[in-house]
C-alpha cells in the first residue's frame, strides 16, 4: 500500500455530442459514433470534412451553465468552467472547499488554433509592407474568442480564481498526453502530501481548420472514402489515420484521509503512473512498439502490481498505422500470457482524436468500466479480420466486474504516459 | 528531499549575449519592434543550431522561440555527456509558454493580405508538413530529448511566465523521487510578434519585452572535481489572483521555500527578484538582502526568467572569491503566480 491512497471522488466530461460522462458512455455502449460530416469543414471544400465536434446547441447549453457571461470568454475558459461543475457536483463539492483545502489544478492543453476568421481579421490591419499595425489591431480589438488574444493557459486561470485554488497549478502542454500526464501530476502531488485536494484533466477545442490542414500535411487523419462514424478505426487492418476531435474532461482527485473526513464515497482511485520520453521519430513511436512497453511496465510496477493484475487496458489506439502497430506490439509483449484474460478498448473509435482531452475523457470512461463492471466495445471493430487477433477488442458492450485498467496516452513527439486506475 | 540535487551546468541567450558573464555588462537598448516602430523591445536574431547535433530541417522548420531554446540545450550536450547516464535516467522538462499561435499563422496572414482573393484552403494546401509540428510544444521537447538523448519523465509547461518555474520543479522531483537522477530544464521567452501585446494590452504596465532562452542540468550529484556546487535547496509555489490575500500567499511560499533548511528570511545573503515588483519587495522591507535581478539586462523574459536567474547565481558561485551563502530566488507573475527557490552555493567538502 501506498503511503497516501489517492481516491477519485467526481468527474465531469463534454465530448462531441455528450455533454456529460453518462451520455458519452451509453452512446458508446450503443455503438453510435460521435463522429459527423463538420460544416466548416464541408464549407471549405475540404476532401475529408469528418471531425468530432461540439456543435452549437451544445455550445448553447455550455454557455447558459457558464457563472458569467460568456461571450466575453475564450470557449476554452467557458467549456472548463462547465465541466469543472459537473466534477465538483459529482464529487460533492463546491469552490469553496477548493479555497479552504490545501488544492491543486493541472490542466492539460495545447496550443491555441487561429481560425480562418482570426487570420483574416489580422490581415486587414497589415500595411503595404507586411507590418502589423499593432495600435490599429488594438483600437479595434478582436472578440475575447480570437486565438490571437488569448493565451493558452486562460482557461486554467480562470478555474483557478473560481475555484480560489491557492498551492498549485499548472499547464501541461505535452500534446496528446497532456491530458493523461496532468492527472499524472495531480496523483503525484497529492501522494507527496503537497496537496490534499485536487482537479485534473484536459480542455481542447482543436476541430478546426488550422490544425486540420497541419495534421493532413502530416498524413495523419484519415483519409478513407468511408462515411464519416466509419472512418476512425483503430487497430483494424484498413485504419488511415485519426480524426480530429475536440472535449474536454476534469476528474476530482483526494487523498484517501481527505476523502473520509469529508465522508466521500470514492469512485476509483489511482494506482499507479508513469511517463517516459521516448524521441524516437517525430511522428511514430519506436516500431517494435519497445517504448511504449516501457511506458506501461513502469506504471504497473509504480502501482505496486504484477502484471496480470491488469484485466482491461484503454489503449491510446488513434487509428493510425504507426501508433497501432506499435501499441499493439507492445502491449502483446508486456501482457504476453495474460492477454488470454484481458480486454481491450479503443474508445477513439467512436469520438476521434481529441489530443490532451482524449487521455482525460479515456481516464474518465476507464473509471465508469470500473465503477459500472461494463466493458466498452470499440467501434468499427470487426474480430474476424483483426490484425492483432490476440488483443480482445470487444466490438459490443460486455457486461464485468474488473478490478484494474490502464489508460494510455502515446503523444506526438515521443511523450508517452500511462495510468493504472482500480476500483473503489 | 531525500537526495541532494546539484546545478551542474547552465546556458543562456538574450540580448546582453550567450554567456552569463555578459549579463554583467552595459545593458542592451532596446530597439523598435519591426511591426511596430512605436514600441521598443529587446529582439534576438534567430539563432544557428549546431549541424552536428540537430538536422538542418529543423532549423528550417522551428519558430524562433523553439530554436533559442534548442540552442541553449545543445550547449549543455557536454555537460549531460561527462555525467555518463543511461538515457532512461535523464528527465527533460520544459517550459515554452508560445504567445503567438504557430508560425503558420502569421505565414497566412501574410498569404492572406498578398492573394485576398484565394480561399484559406488553396493558401494553406502547400503548408510544409513540419509546420504541422509547430502546433505542438512536444515536438520541440522532442528534439531536445533526440539530440541530447534524454529518455526518461518527459514535461512541457505553458503557464506563461510561471512556466519556469513549473519546469524547474518537475524537474528537481522526478531526481528527488528517484524517477530520474539528472534533468535538462528548457525555457524560451515568447516571440516577439504582435500577438503578444494584443494578450498584454495595458500600454501603462507594458513591460520592454525581451527574447531569450535558457537551460539548465540538473543532477543528483556534483560536477566531477568540483570544488564549490549549487544545490536546490528549497522550493515553493502558491497562487492567489485576489489582491487581498496575494501577500499573504506570497510570504507564505517563501516560509516554505526555506523551511526544509530551517531558515527565515534574514538567514539568506542574496535576493534575485523583479525590484519594480512594490508588492514583492514589501516582503522583505526589514531583512535587506543584496538585491539582484537581469531583467534590465535582458527585458522581460516570461518563462525564461527564471532560468536565466538562476543561471547567473551559478556563475556568481562560481567566481573567484565567491563566498558560500543561500540566495533565494523569488518570482510573482502578474497573474498571481509565486514561486521560490533557495538555492545553496557550498563548498564540496562539506560532503566529503
Amino acid at each position: 500500500m501506498r503511503a497516501r491512497e489517492v481516491y477519485v471522488s467526481g468527474f465531469g466530461l463534454v465530448a462531441p455530442m455528450a455533454l456529460d460522462a453518462a451520455t458519452l458512455f451509453e452512446r458508446i455502449c450503443r455503438k453510435q459514433s460521435c463522429v459527423r460530416e463538420h460544416p466548416r469543414f464541408q464549407a471549405l471544400g475540404f476532401r475529408n470534412s469528418a471531425a468530432g465536434f461540439i456543435d452549437e446547441a451544445q455550445w448553447q447549453k455550455i454557455a447558459a451553465g457558464f457563472g458569467g457571461n460568456a461571450a466575453l470568454h475564450p470557449r476554452q475558459s467557458v467549456l472548463a468552467e462547465y465541466v469543472a461543475r459537473q466534477a465538483l457536483q459529482h464529487a460533492g463539492l463546491t469552490p469553496a472547499d477548493f479555497a479552504h483545502s490545501r488544492s491543486g489544478l493541472f490542466l492539460g492543453a495545447n496550443k491555441y488554433c487561429a481560425d480562418s476568421d482570426d487570420l483574416q481579421r489580422v490581415s486587414r490591419c497589415m500595411d503595404d509592407a507586411g507590418r502589423v499595425d499593432l495600435d490599429r489591431l488594438l483600437d479595434h480589438p478582436a472578440p475575447s474568442g480570437s486565438a490571437f488574444v488569448r493565451r493558452v493557459d486562460q482557461q486554467t486561470q480562470h478555474l483557478a480564481d473560481w475555484l480560489g485554488i491557492r498551492d498549485c497549478i499548472s499547464t501541461h502542454s505535452d500534446a496528446c498526453a497532456a491530458g493523461t500526464m496532468a492527472i499524472g501530476s495531480a496523483f503525484r502531488a497529492i501522494e507527496r502530501g503537497e496537496v490534499d485536494l485536487a482537479i485534473c484533466g484536459a480542455v481542447e477545442l482543436m476541430a478546426n481548420e488550422l490544425p486540420y490542414y497541419m495534421f493532413n500535411s502530416l498524413g495523419a487523419l484519415c483519409q478513407a472514402d468511408l462515411p464519416a462514424g466509419e472512418q476512425s478505426r483503430p487497430f483494424m487492418p484498413d485504419r488511415s489515420g485519426f480524426v480530429l476531435s475536440e472535449g474536454a474532461a476534469l476528474v476530482i482527485l483526494e487523498s484517501a484521509e481527505h476523502a473520509r473526513r469529508r465522508k466521500a464515497r470514492p469512485l476509483g482511485r489511482v494506482l499507479g503512473y508513469a511517463n517516459v520520453c521516448e524521441a524516437q521519430k517525430m511522428t511514430s513511436s519506436s516500431r517494435d512498439g519497445s517504448k511504449y512497453e516501457e511506458c506501461m511496465d513502469a506504471a504497473i510496477e509504480d502501482a505496486g502490481l504484477l502484471r496480470s493484475a491488469v484485466q482491461h487496458v484503454n489503449t491510446h489506439g488513434t487509428s493510425t498505422q504507426a501508433n497501432d502497430s506499435c501499441e499493439a506490439l507492445a502491449l502483446q509483449r508486456l501482457f504476453g500470457e495474460c492477454q488470454d484474460f484481458m480486454t481491450f478498448t479503443a474508445n477513439k473509435s467512436a469520438m476521434g482524436h481529441s489530443l490532451a482531452g482524449s487521455g482525460a475523457i479515456e481516464a474518465v470512461l476507464s473509471l465508469m468500466t470500473l465503477r459500472d463492471g461494463v466493458l466498452l466495445p470499440t467501434l468499427n471493430y470487426e474480430p474476424e479480420r483483426a490484425e492483432y487477433p490476440s488483443l480482445k477488442f470487444l466490438s459490443e458492450p460486455m457486461r464485468q466486474s474488473i478490478n484494474v485498467v490502464m489508460s494510455n496516452s502515446f503523444g506526438f513527439g515521443g511523450v508517452n504516459s500511462s495510468l493504472v486506475l482500480g476500483r473503489a | 528531499m531525500n537526495r541532494p540535487l546539484y546545478i551542474n551546468a547552465a546556458a543562456v541567450l538574450n540580448a546582453a549575449g550567450s554567456e552569463c558573464a555578459d549579463l554583467l555588462g552595459t545593458p542592451p537598448v532596446p530597439q523598435p519592434l519591426t511591426f511596430d516602430l512605436q514600441r521598443k523591445a529587446l529582439a534576438l536574431p534567430v539563432p544557428r543550431l549546431a549541424s552536428d547535433l540537430f538536422d538542418r530541417k529543423i532549423q528550417r522548420s522551428v519558430e524562433p522561440q523553439g530554436l533559442r531554446l534548442l540552442h541553449c540545450a545543445a550547449r549543455l550536450a557536454p555537460a549531460l555527456a561527462a555525467l555518463q547516464l543511461p538515457a532512461a535516467r535523464i528527465a527533460l522538462t520544459a517550459a515554452i509558454p508560445e504567445v503567438d499561435a504557430p508560425s503558420p499563422c502569421w505565414d497566412a496572414v501574410q498569404a492572406i493580405l498578398e492573394q485576398p482573393h484565394k480561399q484559406l484552403s488553396q493558401l494553406l494546401a502547400n503548408t510544409p508538413p513540419l509546420h504541422a509540428l509547430t502546433l505542438l510544444n512536444s515536438s520541440v521537447m522532442a528534439y531536445v530529448a533526440e539530440a541530447l538523448n534524454c529518455h526518461g519523465p518527459m514535461g512541457g509547461f505553458c503557464s506563461q511566465d510561471n512556466a519556469g518555474l513549473d519546469a524547474l520543479i518537475e524537474a528537481c522531483q522526478q531526481i528527488a523521487e528517484r524517477h530520474a537522477d539528472a534533468a535538462l530544464v528548457v525555457s524560451s521567452s515568447p516571440n516577439l510578434t504582435p500577438a503578444l501585446y494584443l494578450r498584454e494590452p495595458d500600454l501603462a504596465d507594458e513591460p520592454v519585452y525581451g527574447e531569450g532562452a535558457a537551460a539548465l542540468l540538473l543532477s543528483s550529484k556534483p560536477l566531477q572535481d568540483a570544488t564549490q556546487v549549487l544545490r536546490v535547496a528549497g522550493f515553493a509555489r502558491g497562487y492567489s489572483a485576489d489582491p487581498q490575500r496575494t501577500l499573504a500567499v506570497g510570504k507564505r511560499v517563501i516560509e516554505r521555500a526555506l523551511s526544509k533548511e530551517k531558515l527565515c528570511v534574514g538567514d539568506v545573503a542574496n535576493l534575485v527578484a523583479n525590484p519594480a515588483d512594490r508588492q514583492l519587495m514589501s516582503l522583505f522591507e526589514s531583512t535587506p538582502q543584496c538585491l539582484r535581478s537581469v531583467s534590465a539586462m535582458t527585458g522581460e523574459l516570461g518563462a525564461s526568467g527564471l532560468l536565466t536567474e538562476v543561471a547567473m547565481t551559478l556563475h556568481h558561485s562560481r567566481e573567484a572569491g565567491a563566498v558560500p551563502g543561500y540566495t533565494l530566488l523569488v518570482s510573482h507573475g502578474r497573474a498571481g503566480h509565486w514561486g521560490a527557490l533557495l538555492l545553496a552555493s557550498e563548498n564540496l567538502e562539506k560532503y566529503a
